[in-house]
C-alpha cells in the first residue's frame, strides 16, 4: 500500500507538470483549482453547490479538465462525500463529478498512445485511502441518484483496476452484502449492480462464495424468470454472465446451486417456447450463455479441484434427470431454425454430457428424433449433420459427440460397426437425402466413398468418424478390414478393393491435388490428409492384420516413404506419415520377405535415413498443433464483447485462415485431441525402441545356442559337419546383411554429421540424443559382428579339426587296404600252393581235391566278409571325404593340394572296389 | 428437496479445533484424521427433521486462521446459526472464545443462535479445559453448549440439530423476520405454505408488515 501512495504522488505531479508545460491546459488547471477552492472553502452552501455543478459540467466534456481535476480534485470530493452527507444535492453533485471524471470522452481520434484521462483518474481514485468503504456506505443512502452514481463509480473502478477493488471489498465487512442488496433495488439500480457484481466476481473465488452465500442464485434466477428467460433482454445475459462467473471454477458453488436452488430454472432457460422460430441476436446470446452454464457444470469446477470429478458426475446426473438432453437435442440437432452458433454449443454440451458416462451414452443411443413416420435415431441425425454441414464448427461439434460416444465404449463401437454394410453402387446417387431408413453404417460408408466423385471433404469427415469407431477396438478394426468397396461402374477395370486401400487412395489424391493447385489450398487439404492419416494411425495401432492389409499393396509403402520426406507437406503430415510407417514396423507380424518389419526398417533407413526419420517426430512434437493441444485448457469467458463475436461463428472459418497458408489447418487442433496426441507420443516411443531393437537384435535366421554347436549324441560326423556347414552359411549371409545395414547406418551418421553443423544451434538436444541412439545402434551392431566373427573362427578351427580327423581316417583306410592286399597275396600263394600240391599228389591224395575246395571256400568266405566290411567303411569314408572337401573348398582351402598325397591311395581303393564288384 | 425452512449456519473458531471435521462428520458421516487447512470458506449441506418438519441446513465452514478473518466476517450477517468451536485439549482456543464472540456480535444478526462446542472430547486424557468451564462460559454469554467429538461422532448430530431447534423456536416465538434474507432463514416454497400455514401464520404476517 505504501508503494501505491508514492505512485499516486508521482503520477499527480507528473500530470501537473505536463499541464504546466502547456499554456492552454494551465489555464484549465487554474480554472479547476479555483472551483475546487470554492468547493472546499466556500461558506455559502449554494455557492459550493454551484461550483460543483460547474465543475461537473466542464469535466464531463473536456479531457483537459478531466486531467486537471484528476490531479487535484479527488481528496476534496471525497471529503465532501464524508462531511456533507446530509446535503443530498451536494453529495449527488460530487458523485456526478466523479462519474464524469471517470467516463472516457469519445473522440474519433482513437490513438491509443495518448494518455487517457478517464483511465488515469480511475487509477488515481482507486488509490485513495478508504475510498471504497466510503462508496459502499453511500449505497445505504435513500436517494436513488446517490446509489446509482455510486454504483457507476464502483463499476468504473472495477473495470480498470479489478484486483485492487476486489481486495478492498473483501476487507470491508458486509461490503458485498450491501452490493447484493442492490439486486433487490429498483430496476435501474439492479441492472447496474448486476454489472458491478459481474466484474467483481471474475476470478475472485472468495467473493464468488460470499455472493452465493448472500443468495445470489435465487436472485439471479428470479430476475431471469421475470425478464422472460431466453426471450429476455440484455439483463438476462448479464444475469447469466454473473451466474457463469460464480460457477466457472468454483465446485463448491456448483454443489450449492445443485443442492439448494436446483437446476430446473437453468434447464428451463434452454426450453424453446411455442412457435418462436425467430432468433434475434439477444436471444442467441442468452441461449449461448445458458449453454455455457451447462458446459461449466459439466466440467465440474477448476482443474485443480480434487472434488471436481465427483461434482461433475453429480451435476451430470441431475441435469439428465431434468431432461437436459432432450432440450440440447432440440437446440443442437433437431430444430432447423436455431442459429449455427447455438447448434454447435448445444452439441458440445451433448458431447460433454456423454463423455465417459455409459449411462448417458446409452440414453443418447436410444433417442429418436422426428415425428412418425420420419423418425430416426439421434446418432444418425448427428452423423448426417456431420457429413452435410457447410460449417466447419458444426462438423467439429458433431464429431465431438460421436467421438465421446465411441470413447471407451466397446459395445457402442461394435454396434455402429455392425451396420457398416456396403450398399450396391446404384444407391449412392441419392446420397444423404432425407432417407431416415438408412442405417448409420451405410450412411458412413457412402460418405467414406464419396471421394470417388472428388468430394474428399466428406470422405475425410467420414474417416474421422470411422477412426472413432475403430479406436482401441480390435474386432471392429478386423471387421472393417473385411469391407471391400465396389469400384465405380465407369471404372470398369477395378475389382473391389479393401476400404482401407480406398482411404489410402484418397490420401494420395489429396496430396496430389495440393501439388497441382500449388500452395493456395494447402490448409484445406492438409486437414483432409491429416484426418485420413489419423484414421490409418488409429487403425494400424495394435492390429497386425491392418498392417498386413496396408502393406498388401506395394505402392503404399513407397507412397508413404515419399510423403514422409516430402518437404512441401506440413510438419504434421510428415510426422503422421512417419508414425504410420513406424506402426508398420512395430505391429508387423509378417514373415513374408519384403513386407516384414526388417524390410520396412531397411526401407526407412535407405530411403529416408534413420536420423531424418526420427527428426520428423521431433518436428511434429514442436509443431503448433501439438503445443496448442497441450495448452487448450485455458478458458474463454463470455463477456458482453466476446459473445457478440461468438454469434458470428459462421464467418469465422473462412476469413483469417486463408492467410496462414503454410500452417496446419486450425480444425486440426479440434480434431487432434489430447487422446490422439498421447497415442502418437506413446507410439513414437515404441517406434524408436522397436527400430533400435531391429538393429541391435537382427532377426536370427539361425539361433545361436552354444549347445547346438556340439556334436549331438548319435549324430554321425558327416551329419554334424553338414549341420555346421549350413550354420556357417546362414551366419555368413547374416553377416552380409549386417554389414549392409551397418554401411547404411554409417552413411546416415556421416550425413547427419555433416548436416548437423549448421543446425546444431537450434535443435542440438534432440539430435544429440538421436545420434546417441544411432551410435548405440552402431555399437551394438558392431559388437554383434565381432561376436559373429569369433563364432566363425571357432567354426573354422573346428573344421580344421575335422579335416585332421578325416586325414586320420584316410590313413586307417590305407592300412586296411594294405591288409587286404596282403590277404589277397596270401590267398594267391595258397592257391598256387594248392595247385602245386594238386599236381604233386593227384593220385596219392584223392580227397585232396575236396579238402582244397573246402579250404578255398573257407578262405573265400572269410575274405568276402572282410571285403564287405571294408566296402561299407569305404563308402562312408568316401562320402565324408567328398563333403569335407567341398566344404573346405568353400572355406577357401585348396582341396586338390590337400588331397594330393591321399588322392592316389583313394583312387587305388576305388579301383579295388571295382575289381571286387566283378 | 422440498423443505419448510432453510437455515444458514457458520462454523467459527480457532484454526485446528476441528471445524471442518465436524462438518464432514455431519454431512458425510465420516472422519478424516488428516484434514487440509481450510482456505477461505467451504460449503456443506444436509437435510434434518425437527418436530417432523424437514429443514435444510446450509453450512459454511470458515478458515480459522487470522489472515482469513476479513473474508469470514462477510458470512456472519447472513447466518441464522453459528457453531463456535474450541478444542478441549488446547487452552488457548478456549481463551480466544471471547474475541470470536465479539466478532460475531459485531457483524452478525443479533438473533443468531450460537452453539458453543468443546470438540475432541474423545481425548479426555489430554483435557485442558473442564466441561464446567465450558458450561460456565456458555451460560454467561447466552450460548447453547455441548462437548462433542468429530472423531467418534459423539454429539455432532445433536449440536447441529439443537441449534436448528433453537432457531425454529425463535421463529415460532416471532423473534425472526423470516422474509428478510439477511436473517439466514428462508421459508421453503411449495409444501410449506399449505401444510404449515397454521403454525406459521403469525410469523408470515409479521414478516409481511416489516418488509
Amino acid at each position: 500500500m505504501t508503494i501505491v501512495k508514492t505512485n499516486h504522488q508521482f503520477l499527480a505531479s507528473g500530470v501537473v507538470g505536463l499541464l504546466v508545460g502547456n499554456e492552454n491546459s494551465s489555464n484549465e488547471d487554474r480554472y479547476v483549482e479555483r472551483l475546487l477552492d470554492r468547493i472546499s472553502n466556500g461558506k455559502l452552501p449554494d455557492d459550493r453547490r454551484n461550483a460543483i455543478a460547474e465543475l461537473q459540467g466542464v469535466v464531463l466534456e473536456n479531457e483537459a479538465f478531466q486531467l486537471a481535476f484528476g490531479a487535484m480534485g479527488f481528496p476534496i470530493m471525497l471529503s465532501v462525500l464524508k462531511e456533507e452527507r446530509d446535503d443530498v444535492e451536494m453529495v449527488r453533485g460530487a458523485l456526478e463529478t466523479l462519474v464524469s471524471a471517470l467516463t472516457p470522452i469519445n473522440h474519433a481520434k482513437g490513438s491509443s498512445n495518448e494518455v487517457q484521462p478517464a483511465l488515469m483518474n480511475t487509477d488515481l481514485l482507486s488509490r485513495e485511502a478508504d475510498c471504497i468503504s466510503l462508496l459502499l456506505s453511500l449505497l445505504e443512502e435513500d436517494d436513488f441518484y446517490v446509489r446509482y452514481y455510486t454504483l457507476q463509480i464502483l463499476t468504473a473502478l472495477l473495470t480498470n483496476s479489478p484486483q485492487r477493488l476486489q481486495e478492498a471489498i473483501l476487507t470491508i465487512p458486509r461490503g458485498i452484502t450491501r452490493l447484493m442488496d442492490m439486486l433487490m433495488d429498483r430496476e435501474v439500480i439492479r441492472n447496474e449492480a448486476l454489472l458491478l457484481l459481474t466484474h467483481l466476481t471474475r476470478e475472485a473465488e472468495e467473493i464468488q462464495k460470499i455472493v452465493v452465500f448472500e443468495g445470489a442464485f435465487e436472485k439471479i434466477f428470479s430476475i431471469i424468470r421475470e425478464e422472460g428467460n431466453s426471450d429476455g433482454g440484455v439483463v438476462v445475459q448479464d444475469c447469466l454472465e454473473l451466474l457463469n462467473n460464480l460457477l466457472r471454477s468454483n465446485a463448491s458453488n456448483q454443489v450449492l446451486l445443485r443442492e439448494t436452488v436446483g437446476l430446473d430454472s437453468l434447464v428451463l432457460i434452454l426450453k424453446l417456447r411455442g412457435s418462436s422460430f425467430t432468433f434475434n441476436q439477444q436471444k442467441t446470446i442468452n441461449l449461448l450463455s445458458a449453454l455455457e452454464t451447462i458446459k461449466l457444470l459439466l466440467k465440474g469446477g477448476s482443474e485443480s479441484d480434487p472434488g471436481k470429478d465427483m461434482n461433475k458426475q453429480a451435476n451430470k446426473t441431475t441435469l439428465v434427470q431434468k431432461k437436459v438432453l432432450e432440450h440440447l437435442l432440440i437446440l443442437g440437432v433437431e430444430s432447423q431454425w436455431v442459429p449455427v452458433a447455438i447448434r454447435c454449443a448445444a452439441m458440445q454440451c451433448i458431447g460433454d454430457l456423454i463423455v465417459g458416462d455409459s449411462k448417458n451414452r446409452n440414453l443418447l443411443a436410444g433417442k429418436v428424433l422426428g415425428e412418425e413416420p420420419q423418425v430416426e435415431p439421434a446418432l444418425n441425425s448427428i452423423l448426417r449433420i456431420l457429413l452435410r454441414t457447410s460449417n466447419m464448427q458444426e462438423f467439429i461439434a458433431a464429431d465431438y459427440i460421436l467421438k465421446s460416444f465411441c470413447e471407451k465404449n466397446a459395445d457402442g463401437q461394435s454396434m455402429l460397426a455392425s451396420t457398416l454394410i456396403p450398399q450396391p453402387y446404384s444407391t449412392n446417387h441419392a446420397f444423404l437425402e432425407e432417407d431416415v431408413s438408412m442405417s448409420f453404417g451405410s450412411m458412413l460408408l457412402q460418405g467414406l466413398t464419396l471421394g470417388e466423385n472428388g468430394d474428399l471433404e466428406i470422405s475425410c469427415r467420414a474417416a474421422s468418424v470411422l477412426s472413432h469407431i475403430l479406436k482401441d477396438h480390435l474386432q471392429c478394426k478386423e471387421k472393417v478390414l473385411q469391407i471391400d468397396i465396389e469400384a465405380a461402374p465407369m471404372q470398369s477395370l477395378g475389382a473391389p478393393e479393401p476400404l482401407m486401400h480406398r482411404m489410402v487412395k484418397y490420401l494420395a489424391i489429396a496430396s496430389s491435388m495440393k501439388s497441382q493447385v500449388g500452395k493456395f489450398s494447402t490448409s484445406e487439404n492438409s486437414y483432409v490428409q491429416a484426418i485420413i492419416l489419423k484414421l490409418l494411425i488409429t487403425w494400424l495401432a495394435d492390429c497386425p492384420s491392418a498392417v498386413q492389409c496396408f502393406l498388401d499393396a506395394r505402392p503404399h509403402l513407397t507412397y508413404l516413404l515419399e510423403l514422409v520426406s516430402n518437404l512441401s507437406e506440413t510438419v504434421c503430415i510428415r510426422g503422421f506419415a512417419a508414425v504410420v510407417l513406424g506402426e508398420c514396423v512395430i505391429y508387423n507380424k509378417s514373415t513374408e520377405s519384403g513386407k516384414d518389419a526388417f524390410a520396412i526398417v531397411d526401407a526407412i533407413s535407405q530411403k529416408i535415413g534413420l536420423s531424418s526419420y526420427f527428426l520428423k517426430f521431433d518436428e511434429m512434437q514442436k509443431s503448433s498443433i501439438f503445443v496448442s493441444v497441450k495448452s487448450s485448457l485455458t478458458y474463454q469467458s463470455f463477456t458482453r464483447s466476446s459473445t457478440s463475436s461468438m454469434v458470428d461463428i459462421e464467418d469465422v472459418d473462412d476469413n483469417d485462415l486463408s492467410e496462414k497458408k503454410n500452417l496446419d489447418h486450425p480444425i486440426l487442433s479440434s480434431i487432434l485431441d489430447s487422446n490422439f496426441v498421447n497415442l502418437v507420443k506413446s507410439l513414437e516411443a515404441d517406434i524408436r525402441e522397436q527400430i533400435v531393437e531391429v538393429f541391435s537384435r537382427p532377426k536370427m535366421k539361425v539361433a545361436v545356442v552354444p549347445a547346438e554347436l556340439e556334436q549331438r549324441s548319435g549324430e554321425s560326423d558327416a551329419e554334424y559337419i553338414k549341420r555346421l556347414k549350413s550354420f556357417v552359411e546362414k551366419q555368413c549371409s547374416e553377416i552380409q546383411d549386417l554389414v549392409l545395414r551397418n554401411a547404411t547406418l554409417a552413411e546416415d551418421l556421416a550425413k547427419t554429421g555433416s548436416t548437423l553443423q549448421p543446425e546444431q544451434k537450434g535443435s542440438g538436444g534432440s539430435d544429440r540424443i538421436q545420434i546417441e541412439t544411432l551410435r548405440r545402434d552402431l555399437q551394438e551392431a558392431s559388437q554383434r559382428l565381432e561376436k559373429l566373427k569369433e563364432e566363425r573362427a571357432k567354426v573354422e578351427s573346428e573344421a580344421i579339426h575335422y579335416r585332421n580327423l578325416a586325414g586320420k581316417t584316410e590313413a586307417d583306410l590305407r592300412s586296411l587296404s594294405d591288409a587286404y592286399n596282403s590277404l589277397e597275396q596270401a590267398n594267391l600263394q595258397l592257391e598256387n600252393e594248392v595247385k602245386a600240391l594238386k599236381r604233386e599228389g593227384h593220385s596219392t591224395f584223392p580227397d585232396v581235391e575236396a579238402i582244397k575246395s573246402e579250404a578255398r571256400e573257407e578262405a573265400q568266405k572269410e575274405s568276402e566278409a572282410e571285403l564287405n566290411d571294408l566296402l561299407v567303411c569305404l563308402g562312408q569314408e568316401q562320402s565324408k571325404v567328398d563333403k569335407l572337401s567341398a566344404r573346405l573348398l568353400e572355406l577357401g582351402e585348396d582341396v586338390d593340394k590337400l588331397l594330393e598325397g591321399i588322392g592316389d591311395e583313394a583312387g587305388a581303393a576305388g579301383d579295388e572296389d571295382d575289381e571286387d564288384d566283378e | 428437496m422440498s423443505y419448510d425452512y432453510l437455515f444458514k449456519y457458520i462454523i467459527i473458531g480457532d484454526t485446528g479445533v476441528g471445524k471442518s471435521c465436524l462438518l464432514l462428520q455431519f454431512t458425510d458421516k465420516r472422519f478424516q484424521p488428516v484434514h487440509d487447512l481450510t482456505i477461505g470458506v467451504e460449503f456443506g449441506a444436509r437435510m434434518v427433521t425437527i418436530d417432523s418438519r424437514p429443514i435444510k441446513l446450509q453450512i459454511w465452514d470458515t478458515a480459522g486462521q487470522e489472515s482469513f478473518r476479513s473474508i469470514t466476517r462477510s458470512y456472519y450477517r447472513g447466518a441464522a446459526g453459528a457453531l463456535l468451536v474450541y478444542d478441549i485439549t488446547r487452552r488457548d482456543t478456549f481463551n480466544h472464545l471471547a474475541s470470536w464472540l465479539e466478532d460475531a456480535r459485531q457483524h452478525a444478526n443479533p438473533n443468531m443462535s450460537i452453539m458453543l462446542i468443546g470438540n475432541k472430547c474423545d481425548l479426555s486424557h489430554r483435557r485442558a479445559v473442564s466441561k464446567e468451564e465450558g458450561e460456565q462460559f456458555a451460560k454467561e454469554n447466552g450460548l447453547l453448549f455441548l462437548e462433542a467429538s468429530a472423531r467418534t461422532a459423539q454429539n455432532v448430530e445433536e449440536a447441529f440439530i439443537r441449534t436448528a431447534a433453537k432457531i425454529l423456536q425463535n421463529i415460532q416465538e416471532g423473534v425472526f423476520d423470516v422474509s428478510n434474507e439477511s436473517s439466514g432463514i428462508k421459508v421453503g416454497y411449495g409444501r410449506s405454505q399449505g401444510q404449515s400455514g397454521g403454525r406459521d401464520g403469525t410469523v408470515s404476517a409479521r414478516g409481511g408488515c416489516c418488509s
